[in-house]
């Protein structure tokens, strides 16, 4: 079977501090946005828009930081937000949006 | 209730940046609405047909069946009149190892791929990575805590390596709280991971 880029980006975390949560052998997504940040993300490079390789560095030291700033006892780790947040600065980092002004979420909330 | 009220607004949040980005990159044409679901699907399971799932739903409901299938696996393969009969290519030798309550089985393959496609259907990505292949002959407990699948500590974890001579699958326990189920309904809860031991079966509505 031809490995595709999905599969080699899903399994190179595995048993690895940056490896998504699973349930019963499946991915698992509590919230429809942390399906969309990671589809984006593996979407942005296989496209070429960062390498995977930086992309789990950046998840791997954002979540050492996590952890020194927290008790492990802290509830409020989220696995994703951690990913969303690497996300978008590796976009970006990319400029690929150009100068574009990141859209404040608090504004969007407010609006229809 | 602060505390609801606060991660209620984390949420609401997380999810407006997670469109904000989505919309802003398909703006600049860098991916389309449809993208997230196109790399989604590539995840979903990729399974051919399902025989395995019929294998263990009669196995369930036929303990006869069963005694077969753990002696006499391709014998057992026989009776279901698959159209591939469980014969042809990488599907000759299948043997099937039964989940009990003392005894959960996990199945590899450290020098290939071995892989009963006739029951199981494609292996998954990561059958074929030579560390999980490894890691799993040598610490299954802590790999298939990996998998979201804990098992208890009182229970045996047996591992089962595919060869080109015996390719092996498991045949998961029954959920409890299906006893109202018939062969077709209980067939359609297995799923593939379940017969390579990295999941459970769970009731229908788990």
């Amino acid at each position: 079977m031809q490995t595709n880029f999905e599969h080699f980006a899903l399994s190179s975390m595995m048993g690895k501090s940056d490896m998504p949560p699973k349930d019963n052998g499946s991915l698992c997504f509590g919230a429809p946005w942390q399906r969309q940040a990671f589809g984006i993300a593996l979407a942005l490079s296989k496209q070429g828009v960062f390498e995977w390789d930086d992309f789990r560095s950046e998840m791997i030291s954002s979540i050492a930081a996590w952890e020194v700033a927290h008790e492990n006892t802290d509830h409020s780790w989220d696995y994703y937000e951690i990913w969303l947040t690497v996300l978008e600065r590796m976009v970006q980092r990319s400029g690929l949006l150009g100068d574009a002004t990141q859209a404040s979420p608090k504004a969007l909330l407010s609006s229809p | 209730m602060e505390r609801f009220e606060y991660s209620r607004d984390r949420e609401a949040v997380n999810a407006a940046r997670a469109r904000a980005l989505e919309a802003l990159l398909i703006e600049k044409g860098v991916i389309t609405s449809e993208t997230v679901d196109k790399i989604m699907a590539i995840f979903a399971t990729e399974m051919g047909p399902f025989n395995g799932a019929k294998l263990v739903a009669k196995a369930w409901v036929d303990p006869a069946f069963k005694t077969l299938l753990a002696q006499d696996t391709m014998a057992a393969v026989e009776q279901m009149n698959f159209a591939t009969k469980g014969a042809g290519a990488e599907g000759e030798h299948m043997k099937a190892a039964i989940n009990t309550p003392e005894v959960h089985n996990l199945i590899i393959c450290t020098l290939c791929s071995c892989y009963p496609w006739p029951i199981l259907g494609l292996p998954p990505y990561w059958y074929k990575d030579p560390s999980f292949r490894a890691r799993a002959a040598r610490e299954p407990r802590k790999v298939l805590g990996e998998f979201g699948l804990n098992i208890d500590p009182t229970k045996e974890i047996k591992t089962w390596d595919s060869s080109a001579q015996i390719r092996w699958f498991v045949v998961p326990e029954r959920p409890e709280g299906t006893e109202h189920l018939g062969e077709e309904q209980l067939a359609a809860l297995v799923t593939p991971e379940s017969m390579m031991g990295v999941a459970i079966v769970k009731p229908p509505s788990a």
